[in-house]
């Protein structure tokens, strides 16, 4: 009887082999640099203008400084969005 | 030393070999019995036993060890092929980012330059037309700033 109690003993030294698991993590990805730029401030008229179309000029400068940090942004929802869907399906 | 030792010689030891001596040592703890029996080999085989038995639970642990390494090794390999899958879908997300940016950024300056061409073209007839009164400009410059530029 003791020596089956030793055997079965002895047996359960291999039970471990159930017990554990391996796991090795992604690393957050980096971004493309053009994303990692800070949008630039908006355009200044000159003070001693006094023409129309050099206002208009920055006006419309400004506009599309407006859509381009705007599609920044955008392009950042849409960056972070996919990368976050790819990282989780690793879990 | 120790750990490059337990790497190098007992992780590249086939499994199959604990479960063997386990096998053996059980063999000649048997034998050991047996030779008991003989008074000639009664005291070779009281050596023999307590040998024979650490051998068998040397092996069985050893055994349970090679098992674990491959459960382990099966599981990160298994982990490391769906990192690189992701890392690849992650890439190709990058690109198509990139390509995006790119896309978008020639379509906006494209449209600035059409829009600053059509103010060349009426440029002297609004100039001569309008003069702009420099306190409007003033405003046009204060709204302009960013009014958190000075909180940051």
């Amino acid at each position: 009887m003791k020596k089956l109690l030793t055997l079965s003993l002895i047996l359960f030294l291999s039970a471990c082999a159930n017990t554990m698991s391996a796991k090795i993590t992604m690393n957050w990805p980096d971004t493309t640099p053009d994303l990692k730029t800070a949008c630039p401030d908006l355009g200044q008229v000159d003070t001693s203008t006094t023409k129309l179309s050099d206002a208009l000029n920055t006006i419309t400068s400004n506009y599309s400084q407006y859509y381009l940090c705007k599609d920044k942004v955008d392009n950042w929802l849409d960056w972070y969005n996919t990368q976050q869907k790819i990282f989780n399906s690793v879990k | 030393m120790f750990s490059w030792l337990l790497q190098e010689v007992l992780g590249n030891l086939p499994s199959w070999l604990w479960p063997a001596t386990a096998g053996a040592g059980a063999a000649v703890y048997f034998l050991a019995h047996l030779l008991a029996n003989f008074p000639n080999f009664k005291p070779y085989a009281f050596f023999i036993k307590p040998v024979s038995f650490a051998v068998i639970i040397f092996s069985v642990f050893m055994y349970g060890g090679a098992g674990v390494t491959e459960i382990l090794q099966a599981q990160l390999k298994e982990q490391e092929a769906k990192i690189a899958v992701a890392q690849q879908a992650s890439s190709d997300a990058n690109k198509a980012v990139q390509t995006k940016i790119i896309t978008h950024t020639k379509v906006i300056h494209d449209t600035q330059v059409v829009y600053q061409e059509k103010i060349k073209e009426v440029e002297k007839k609004i100039d001569a037309d309008c003069k702009l009164d420099p306190k409007a400009i003033t405003i046009l410059n204060g709204a302009s700033k960013n009014p958190l530029g000075a909180a940051k």
